[in-house]
């Protein structure tokens, strides 16, 4: 039912905003349930942070946020990474200004005192002036903060929250997206490499991430960007030159509605999900003989058919990250705020594997992630025009009710829907209530 | 020091002229500068050295700018409608090296954009890479350095 005067309540009762089937759209306009989002979710939960790549050496540095809390990734001389409160015990100054780096130690720009890369304090100019008084030295106060911080095969979360389950515990069902991500690599293991895209989006953090897993969009949204690819590759290419990559990537975006249907949506706890399985959209790119080469070589052909038989689309840890594992690239989610949201794109080698791997990530990243691409920018304007529509008066709530009731348990907490479904906002939204009623609690105190 | 001049002036008119073709929106016009290998090139950072082994803005080949000019047709593009209008100016210009079979170019440039009912602002560097043709240049190589490439950075579609 509509109301036709848009009034706040004094408190918001955040549970009433969220059904199974349907959402209010305050959630998505109204900056005091921002707020509430950065203290009950972003504060509350286990976040992407940074690979361990990043920080291979003592004395490299990758800075980021938590929410709206600036963190460091660093890796410190005892060769083990922290995830530290990037802020000077003296004044509360950014210790670090820039991106990432690498240095001997942590110095603050304003007064001087320094700080090694596990947090520790080692030194402040006049040390003495804080004898007998109240400022212990060698105590908690005069070091960075450490967050808590675990890696899954290279990738680090961290949580604001210490009382949070494990990281594998969290991740459930989908740290196996991780895994297969992982083992694509010969050397089992990955680096980010290619460098990072900074994609600034005028709307809600939430319509990216429900956006991943969101099967009915692609044929419609990209279809000037898909089907015209189809089209103009089919005109100027002779009938048997091979498929350019490009066209590879683009054209499977407007496959038929039976075909993303076929890849469908898996849904787990804390509002994690994938799509694709069996097969997605990636799964017809030519082969790099070499880099089958390098796997086999490394693993054997039987286990090589089995790490290659999962191809999934995008996976989500909800509510900051998201991987395409079958082309190693990860998109980092940074709310800004109500209206506002930056997203990163990062991309991924495999270990061991020939460069053309890495170049086809970043061909992927290229034509799909970046902010003057063909594809991109149509999500991004459908994003808008949501943040926009959604202040009007004319309907309070937002539908999720395709084939409502009809998800699969496959195993305790593991569901299953075709990919038309709306399972994966369903199964968002039921961890959005969860953090932020049971985050409620937490906050009294 | 006139052949110099008149050089000069015939590469000036030459990046003017590209620039109006976009803001002009002569796709067809715009394309057919470039060699058939050629490539448009916008990085995603400072100083980058290649755009094989790091991500890319734009790179694009014949067929990618074919594609992207039939997008622009499209009526099934939300974030072309309205389509933008743009204003491309070229300043600074510069003739780094100058062979018979090859002309290298720099420039300075500033973008004015205005799409849903905001106008933005894109500047940096042109380098061009250009082939000698009759009076005139086909284009190897443009590659467009935006100071802010790194980002964060809004949507854009049309060229820079």
């Amino acid at each position: 039912m509509a109301t036709l005067i848009d009034k706040r309540p004094a408190t918001i009762d955040v549970a009433s905003l969220v059904e199974p089937d349907r959402t209010h759209r305050s959630i998505y306009t109204d900056p005091a349930i921002f707020d509430l989002e950065m203290d009950r979710i972003w504060h509350r939960t286990w976040i992407y942070v940074g690979h361990e790549s990043q920080v291979k050496e003592p004395g490299e540095y990758y800075a980021t946020t938590i929410g709206r809390q600036p963190v460091l990734l660093t890796r410190s001389s005892d060769g083990k990474f922290y995830v530290l409160h990037n802020r000077c015990a003296h004044k509360g100054a950014l210790l670090v200004g820039d991106h990432c780096g690498k240095a001997k130690e942590l110095r603050c720009s304003y007064h001087g005192w320094r700080f090694d890369f596990d947090g520790k304090l080692l030194g402040i100019p006049l040390e003495h002036g804080y004898d007998d008084t109240r400022f212990d030295r060698t105590g908690p106060e005069a070091d960075m903060p450490r967050v808590r911080a675990e890696s899954y095969r290279g990738f680090v979360f961290a949580s604001l929250n210490p009382d949070v389950p494990d990281l594998k515990s969290w991740l459930g069902g989908v740290a196996s997206s991780i895994d297969n991500m992982v083992d694509r690599a010969p050397e089992g293991a990955l680096e980010v490499a290619g460098g990072v895209m900074r994609y600034e989006h005028d709307s809600n953090w939430k319509f990216f991430i429900e956006n991943l897993n969101d099967m009915m969009h692609p044929m419609v949204t990209h279809q000037s960007s898909s089907l015209t690819a189809r089209v103009v590759a089919k005109k100027e290419l002779p009938p048997d030159a091979p498929v350019p990559s490009a066209i590879e990537i683009i054209a499977p975006f407007t496959e038929s509605y039976s075909f993303f249907d076929d890849m469908g949506v898996h849904a787990f706890d804390y509002g994690h999900g994938y799509s694709g399985g069996k097969t997605s959209i990636h799964a017809k790119y030519s082969d790099i003989p070499e880099y089958n080469r390098r796997m086999d070589a490394a693993y054997g052909t039987e286990r090589v058919a089995e790490i290659m038989k999962v191809n999934r689309h995008n996976t989500i840890f909800y509510p900051s990250a998201t991987i395409k594992g079958a082309v190693q690239t990860m998109r980092v989610v940074r709310p800004v705020a109500v209206d506002k949201t930056i997203i990163e794109s990062w991309t991924f080698r495999l270990k061991g594997a020939p460069d053309e791997m890495l170049q086809r990530s970043i061909l992927y990243c290229n034509l799909i992630n970046s902010s003057a691409n063909l594809v991109g920018p149509d999500d991004q304007e459908n994003y808008r025009r949501q943040q926009v529509g959604l202040h009007s008066t004319g309907e309070d709530w937002v539908t999720m009710h395709r084939d409502f009731g009809k998800d699969e348990e496959i195993e305790p907490g593991h569901f299953y829907a075709r990919g038309s479904s709306d399972i994966s906002f369903r199964n968002q939204y039921r961890a959005w209530k969860k953090y932020m009623t049971e985050g409620a609690r937490q906050d009294v105190r | 020091m006139s052949d110099e001049l008149e050089f000069h002036h015939r590469v000036s008119q030459f990046l003017f002229h590209e620039v109006r073709l976009i803001d002009e929106r002569r796709w067809a016009e715009w394309e057919a500068l470039f060699l058939e290998d050629g490539v448009y090139w916008a990085p995603a950072t400072p100083g980058q050295p290649d755009p094989v082994n790091h991500v890319s803005l734009i790179f694009e080949n014949q067929l990618l700018r074919k594609v992207r000019i039939a997008r622009f047709a499209s009526p099934a593009a939300p974030s072309l409608q309205p389509f933008p209008r743009t204003a491309h100016l070229v300043t600074n210009v510069m003739v780094d090296r100058r062979d018979a079979k090859a002309v290298a170019v720099s420039s300075r440039f500033l973008m004015a954009e205005y799409r849903r009912d905001a106008q933005r602002f894109y500047a940096g560097a042109y380098s061009y890479d250009l082939a000698p043709s009759g009076d005139s240049f086909r284009i190897r190589q443009k590659k467009v350095d935006l100071i802010n490439c790194e980002g964060p950075i809004e949507s854009s579609s049309v060229w820079f």
